[in-house]
């Protein structure tokens, strides 16, 4: 009796002293983790349901469901949330055949076709929002290099306005595709790299030509990473807001306002030298919402694509 | 017939793979070559090429605009962001793939949930106030742990690394007398270099490249600013108009490095990506 609680207290010792040593190695990342990733989704959450900051509310003041009752009145996010969807469509319409085709051709092997696999993957390495004043230059109405290149070789007679309320939108996809083209292509080029060479072959031997064997072999074979590969571009395409801030800062007139600069808005200024009133509670609300539907077309397009194996 | 088919198809694909590598290279291949010309000559001018190379646009933006400082900035802040969140997602994937302790399963739902949360930047502003509380606001090691937070990619990039290397090594050293840390810095560390290459080039570009965080934190304090805020911050300077060309050899000095880099490491960036991502 005596003895048996010796060893248990002996082996309680132990267990204790092995559990520290784990947390030991652990709490770095865990306190770092926990006050940056998780402290700021529970405040969030929590100021859903206040009133802070803005009309003069400097300290916060439960509210109840107030602000969601605003986000849902509230007129101009949802024309970003019309926006967001636009951009997003947009963006990934023209960026996974672009992808999808570029991996087809540069994963042959062939010469000079990893060098081109490492260009075209090149603008993801670079700063979007450095790359974004960049691109403001370039589209710049009367100076930039877009609208000379254009007029010189009489595409167009008059310069058009990149970014105005009429054509803002496409600059930004334009932006987009040319900053993630290659993200995806490489996630591409990983799919058809699992495909295994023997059915490509047998396809072959079987007498289907190139495109048949595209169509009929490579293309379905790739369906459960395309499933990852969309889910991946939207929601990257939901939460996209540097080259928005630095190329049009959601103007002109909103017409370029997207749900996270939206939300961002109500905390910090959009560019150097506006003044803001922030609104924490409101924007807290407006970014929880958006946060939601992003979750939501996730959701959605998963239990779409599944209902879609079922049938074939 | 059939061979005029494919011969055109031959074509035509590398017609359009060339017009992808123009309109890849172009912004960047415009940005270096533009620094170094005049403001006219890029606001007004054909050439493609300057007609005297400007290398004092160079010193110009690294003296009079203070890039000396922004890049000593950016570079200070990336090194430490990077060596930090190697080291500390590097020990927590180990402890995560090895070990069983109270809590894992719980801590372990919280890493991979909180991935999905996507509330944006406006998470940004409980951390600025949580800085302030601990005095860490003004200083650069406040928007080091910002940037390090503790990114749950990283742990799960190198917890899936960690779990295919044989536990027969560590139970051996176990069994040789060898400590928890010692299993950790000298069996596992050297087997876990390949993921640890793709994290610590991951946390760098993310430093690097940052904008947001870094100018939420550096608001009011322009001396702690990395070159990307500095450089688009020249967009609301009051000559802006006449600038064009410091724009760009500002753009230049923060994309160049990690070009630099790039070329380099091409494969790790382009393999790492897909090494999270397609398993999963």
């Amino acid at each position: 009796m005596n003895r048996g609680e010796q060893i248990s207290a002996a082996k309680r010792k132990r267990i204790i002293r092995e559990n520290l040593r784990s947390y030991s190695m652990l709490l770095p990342n865990l306190i770092l983790f926990l006050a940056f990733s998780v402290y700021p989704v529970i405040w969030t959450l929590r100021f859903v349901f206040y009133r802070y900051g803005g009309y003069g509310a400097s300290v916060p003041k439960f509210v109840g469901l107030d602000n969601l009752v605003r986000v849902f009145r509230d007129d101009i996010y949802w024309k970003a949330v019309k926006n967001t969807f636009v951009y997003a469509g947009a963006k990934i319409l023209f960026i996974i055949p672009t992808a999808f085709f570029l991996a087809l051709l540069l994963n042959q092997k062939r010469k000079g076709n990893g060098l081109l696999q490492s260009i075209i993957f090149m603008p993801t390495i670079m700063s979007s929002a450095v790359m974004g004043l960049v691109f403001y230059l370039l589209f710049n109405v009367y100076n930039g290099q877009i609208n000379r290149y254009l007029m010189d070789w009489n595409i167009i007679s008059q310069p058009i306005n990149w970014l105005g309320k009429q054509h803002a939108m496409k600059t930004l996809v334009i932006t987009a595709v040319w900053g993630g083209v290659g993200n995806y292509m490489v996630y591409f080029i990983a799919g058809l790299q699992q495909i295994s060479q023997d059915a490509l072959e047998s396809a072959r031997i079987d007498g289907a030509n190139k495109l048949q064997t595209l169509w009929y072999v490579t293309v379905p074979m790739l369906g459960p990473i395309l499933k990852i590969i969309l889910m991946l571009s939207i929601t990257a395409a939901f939460s996209d807001m540097n080259s928005v801030m630095v190329l049009t800062e959601g103007g002109p007139t909103n017409a370029t306002m997207v749900m996270a600069l939206y939300g961002y808005q109500f905390f910090f200024p959009i560019s150097a030298g506006t003044a803001i009133t922030p609104q924490y509670g409101y924007g807290a609300a407006v970014s929880t919402v958006s946060a939601l539907i992003a979750g939501l077309i996730t959701v959605g397009y998963l239990t779409l694509s599944k209902k879609l194996d079922d049938i074939y | 017939m059939r061979k005029i088919k494919e011969g055109s198809l031959f074509v035509l694909s590398y017609v359009f793979i060339g017009i992808m590598v123009l309109f890849t290279l172009y912004p960047t291949v415009y940005t270096v070559i533009g620094s170094f010309k005049t403001n006219s000559e890029l606001t007004l001018g054909r050439s493609f090429f300057p007609e005297v190379w400007h290398v004092e646009n160079y010193v110009q933006a690294f003296v009079q605009a203070d890039f000396l400082k922004y890049t000593w900035n950016s570079v200070f802040l990336s090194v430490s962001v990077m060596v930090l969140a190697t080291l500390t997602a590097s020990l927590a994937g180990f402890v995560f793939a090895r070990r069983d302790f109270v809590g894992k399963k719980f801590l372990l739902i919280m890493y991979t949930s909180l991935m999905f949360i996507a509330l944006g930047s406006v998470t940004l502003y409980p951390i600025y106030t949580l800085l302030t509380k601990l005095h860490l606001n003004k200083s650069m090691a406040g928007l080091i742990l910002a940037l390090v937070s503790g990114q749950a990619s990283n742990v799960m990039l190198t917890m899936g690394f960690v779990r295919g290397i044989p536990k027969e090594l560590d139970e051996a050293a176990t069994i040789d007398g060898c400590t928890l840390y010692g299993i950790f810095f000298r069996i596992i560390l050297p087997l876990i270099k390949p993921i640890m290459a793709v994290v610590a080039l991951f946390s760098f570009r993310h430093a690097w490249n940052d904008y947001i965080t870094t100018l939420v934190m550096t608001i009011s304090l322009p001396r702690l600013r990395p070159l990307t805020v500095a450089v688009v911050q020249l967009k609301y300077s009051v000559n802006a108009a006449a600038e064009w060309h410091i724009m760009l050899a500002g753009a230049s000095i923060a994309i160049l490095p990690i070009i630099v880099v790039y070329a380099f490491c091409h494969k790790q960036f382009i393999g790492g990506l897909t090494q999270g991502a397609v398993k999963g």
